[in-house]
């Protein structure tokens, strides 16, 4: 259920054009008629008045060829046949195989209207990466026992270990990625914040410290302590509900975070005590930090100071992440949050982000199973990251064994992020979203882009409850480690014989 | 400790003709507004010299696909797509991205970063499907890159004792054979027949700037490039021995090439050299069916260093062109698996090439078992050749090659080399290893695709018939 601060509002978005899916071509056998421009009701055509040649049809708008079989269907309605309808070639410069053109269209479509999207022509649910979440796929059971939609929750609790810290519960199984001040623009971080508020969830403030505006949200952020040591202040400590540990990060691990020399601004440095223009490596590891013991010194240090906060340890995904998980349990951490390889980030070595470390699905399952079988699993709050992009990744992560996941570059797609991978360089991002320019940081309000965040987050929100249901669930936490759920399409239909007695 | 291995790149552009990924085509339903000349913020949009009241033609070789020009434009009167020239280019295995990111490279010297997460399929082929590990917490990474610890990539070639034998005084009984140093794990290998004379310097002279070498056929081995006689590696055929005695002389190393003789009297070939130089023996053998059959009886029969060629494209050669086709990968795991059970793995050098195409290959393959790489199409890329699979395996040199200088040529190559070396730090720092002579083998530090998802989704999906014993 979504908490009641939630308003869904249509947030078209900031630009005058989307990406346009199709194209419909208009041949010089156009008499400007205007047949199509009074039967497509979608605003494709247009004519104005007195001008002796219509308009270009405005692409974006088109629906594609589901049209077809509609009444209005304007290639079939025009006179002289002048009109014709394809697949547009820009459609192919958007996105990859992780994130299709038809996810991100999705995607923004969702943070525009606060629903998934009603065009049956976007496969917006699954990428075309081949592999991992991209291969899952739920067995619903035909006849589900019946379940009301208000009848479902998504809350779940972040502190399982029952050690008198404050009992901290997100109302929806997912919050927001650690992006630093100097990684992404103000406005970026406030609008998270405003929407974890608004979710009831969390947003975590990466490791380029805790700006000042972000205080009217201390209840919603997280607050990290990465290797750099970046802006990390007793008093920010001691005012959040959840300390973070980076320990690594799934876009680049075994490496430290990276700020290039342009993008550390004169506030970005002064918020990180740096010198403005060079660049910032964090090093690689914690230095203090060579074994469980030395982390729970870390663990212990942070408690100290805030005594009711819950601690969440982030690490990556290397073959003995199952240990490391185990380990942080005994160092007395609350979260366990795992960021698999394909994860975002502001900058990273290309070798790193597709070599280094395993992809987050075995990962969670590693985990999962590897604290269930040290008694451990009850305690622990399992979070995923890193290659959560849509709603149905978040629904497998949890019956992979997760009980939440965090997000990141979905939170960017809907700030109308395209993946165009130049977060770092120069004055940072083109649309204003990862840049701290004091230009581009202008291109959006906070309004609009906490209401897209909102929008997006209930989309999320309305398919997870969609899926309960057709589990004839009652709670998000019943899905956790349900494997049995999934079925993968390479191996579901190969039979394997175990062999009895 | 040894003065630090380090490679010095020095921005080296070449007035090339890239190949553009996108196409932005302005519409005559441009109003010269110049709006797109505001939003970009990458200057592909700008007015026309001859005549500000137009706009130019867009720059698409500085575009970075941000959409803004598109998305913005009052009219919608611009169109992007990808370049037919870059969806054309390379093929299945050199994939168009990986040029782009090779010239990259070779430009700067720089590890190739950018933002957003990763963008390719889930795995691929070869060493596509596989990753490497990292260490957190439990097992420290080595912060190599940034210069706080060192890593050394260095690598030895040779012949190794299995164990040494002392006599009853306990004095070293064992005669220790020699071995040649390299400071990386990348040998250069000739890329392409018939090199112009100025790639050819450049070749050897990058080499040795670099502390690796360069197998170069006998007979290209002319007076130019005889003062990096330490660099070079002739490579022939054993019945060219005597025709190059001169060039055999000067050598540390001598790649002979495979043949049934090879196979069967290696001690009587060894001889036939030792009477000539102290030049250590490469056997390079293609990667043929059974390689790992022939690599285990060279080396029960004394060979010191094996040099296993695949295709340009990672691939086993056995003449036809069927899909059963072993990768570098399987055949490199399948060579050092059998040196193991034969308990000869460590008394022998091996060294894997064939497409070898980018940085991540070189630990990759060492992991699997190789004790180093050798690398020949990139050197050509570094220069800005242009590689298509279809119909047919072509290299294409920039024209004007033979007029560019020979330094430039040669800090491509250098350049090429650091941005690698670079880019093995950090693996090898994230793993926690920090001598590259350790990855041999080191599969603990490797995640194979079909291992993993087998483990997990495999046992996880896979439906079990009960079958009663």
């Amino acid at each position: 259920m979504k908490p009641s601060t939630v308003e869904i509002k249509k947030m078209p978005s900031r630009f005058k054009h989307q990406v346009p899916k199709y194209k419909v071509t208009r041949s010089d056998a156009c008499i400007n008629c205007g047949t199509c421009a009074k039967t497509c009701p979608y605003d494709v055509h247009e004519r104005v008045e007195g001008h002796n040649k219509a308009k270009s049809p405005i692409d974006y708008k088109c629906i594609g060829f589901e049209c077809q079989d509609e009444v209005f269907y304007c290639v079939a309605k025009c006179p002289r046949n002048a009109l014709s309808l394809s697949l547009n070639p820009m459609y192919a410069t958007l996105g990859d195989f992780r994130w299709t053109a038809d996810m991100i269209t999705g995607t923004w479509i969702m943070a525009e209207t606060g629903y998934p999207p009603q065009r049956t022509d976007l496969e917006y649910n699954v990428g075309n990466s081949g592999g991992g979440f991209d291969k899952l796929r739920f067995k619903f059971p035909a006849h589900p026992p019946q379940v009301d939609k208000s009848e479902i929750s998504t809350a779940i609790p972040l502190n399982r270990r029952n050690d008198g810290r404050a009992n901290v519960v997100i109302s929806t199984p997912v919050y927001g990625g650690g992006m630093s001040f100097g990684s992404v623009s103000l406005p970026t971080m406030v609008s998270k914040a405003r929407n974890a508020t608004i979710w009831n969830t969390f947003t975590c403030t990466g490791e380029g410290g805790y700006p000042e505006i972000l205080q009217a949200y201390d209840d919603h952020v997280i607050t990290q302590i990465a290797t750099g040591l970046f802006g990390v202040r007793e008093e920010t400590v001691q005012r959040v509900k959840i300390i973070e540990f980076k320990y690594a990060q799934g876009a680049k691990p075994g490496l430290g975070g990276h700020l290039l020399g342009e993008k550390n601004t004169e506030s970005v440095a002064r918020m990180r005590e740096a010198v403005r223009g060079y660049p910032l490596f964090s090093p690689f590891p914690f230095h203090s930090v060579y074994s469980i013991e030395d982390h729970k010194k870390h663990i212990d240090w942070v408690k100290e100071m805030n005594p009711n906060a819950l601690v969440s340890v982030k690490v990556s995904t290397p073959n003995d992440v199952d240990m490391v998980a185990v380990g942080s349990y005994y160092a007395g951490a609350h979260i366990i949050h795992i960021d698999g390889g394909y994860g975002g980030t502001g900058a990273a070595p290309d070798i790193a982000k597709k070599n280094i470390a395993m992809p987050i699905e075995y990962a969670i399952t590693k985990v999962h199973n590897f604290l269930k079988d040290e008694g451990a699993r009850d305690a622990m709050t399992l979070i995923a990251s890193g290659g959560i992009r849509t709603a149905h990744d978040l629904a497998k992560a949890i019956c992979l064994g997760a009980d939440g996941a965090v997000i990141g570059t979905a939170e960017l797609v809907s700030l109308e992020c395209v993946r165009c991978g130049n977060c770092e360089s120069g004055r940072g991002c083109a649309r204003g979203i990862a840049s701290t320019d004091s230009e581009l940081a202008d291109l959006f309000d906070e309004d609009w882009a906490t209401q897209r965040l909102v929008n997006m987050y209930h989309a999320w929100n309305v398919q997870l409850v969609e899926i309960i249901q057709r589990f004839g669930m009652r709670s998000v936490k019943e899905l956790v480690g349900r494997t049995d759920l999934l079925e993968h399409i390479d191996y579901s239909h190969e039979t394997e014989s175990a062999h009895n007695g | 400790m040894p003065k630090k291995y380090h490679i010095h790149p020095k921005a080296t552009p070449l007035d090339l003709e890239y190949v553009c990924k996108f196409k932005i085509v302005r519409g005559e339903n441009c109003i010269n507004c110049g709006k797109c000349t505001k939003v970009c913020i990458y200057e592909a949009h700008k007015r026309r010299k001859d005549d500000p009241r137009k706009m130019a033609d867009p720059n698409t070789v500085v575009c970075r696909n941000c959409f803004r020009c598109i998305q913005e434009c009052p009219r919608g009167a611009l169109e992007k797509s990808l370049d037919n020239d870059f969806t054309n280019i390379g093929g299945a295995f050199w994939k168009p991205d990986m040029l782009i990111s090779l010239w990259k490279q070779a430009e700067d010297g720089k590890v190739p970063v950018s933002g957003a997460g990763y963008r390719g399929p889930f795995t691929g082929t070869g060493f596509d499907s596989m990753w490497t590990d990292m260490s957190e917490i439990v097992r420290p990474t080595r912060d190599g890159i940034h210069g706080r610890e060192y890593i050394s990539t260095s690598v030895d070639l040779g012949r190794r004792l299995n164990h040494l034998t002392f006599d009853t005084n306990g004095q070293l009984a064992s005669k220790v054979p020699d071995t040649v140093d390299l400071s990386i794990p990348i040998l250069f290998d000739t890329p392409v027949d018939n090199l112009i004379s100025n790639v050819k310097v450049a070749l050897v002279k990058a080499a040795a700037e670099i502390n690796t070498c360069i197998i170069m056929p006998a007979v290209d081995i002319t007076s130019d490039v005889e003062e990096y006689s330490n660099n070079i590696i002739p490579c022939l055929a054993p019945t060219e021995i005597d025709t190059y005695k001169a060039v055999l002389k000067k050598a540390r190393l001598v790649s002979i090439e495979y043949s049934d003789t090879v196979l069967n009297d290696f001690p009587g070939l060894k001889e036939k050299i030792k009477k000539l130089s102290d030049a250590l023996t490469i056997i390079r053998i293609p990667a043929m069916k059974d390689v790992e059959g022939i690599v285990a009886k060279l080396t029960h029969s004394g060979a010191e260093i094996i040099h296993i060629v695949a295709d340009y494209r990672g691939q086993e050669l056995n003449g036809s062109a069927g899909s059963d086709r072993r990768l570098l990968k399987d055949i490199i795991r399948a060579v050092h698996l059998r040196l193991v059970e034969d308990r000869i793995r460590d008394e022998i050098t091996i060294i894997a090439s064939g497409g070898i195409a980018m940085a991540e290959h070189v630990p990759k393959a060492m992991l699997c078992g190789a004790d180093l790489t050798a690398i020949d199409i990139p050197l050509m890329i570094a220069l800005g050749a242009r590689v298509y699979e279809e119909p047919e395996k072509l290299l294409i040199l920039p024209e004007g090659l033979a007029k560019i200088p020979l330094p430039i040529i040669t800090q491509r190559m250098v350049n090429l080399m650091a941005a690698w070396h670079s880019q093995i730090l950090e693996m090898m720092g994230a793993m926690g290893i920090r001598e590259a002579r350790r990855l041999r083998g080191e599969t603990g530090r490797a995640i194979f695709f079909e291992e993993i998802d087998k483990e997990t989704f495999g046992r996880l999906f896979k439906r079990r018939e009960a079958v009663s014993v």
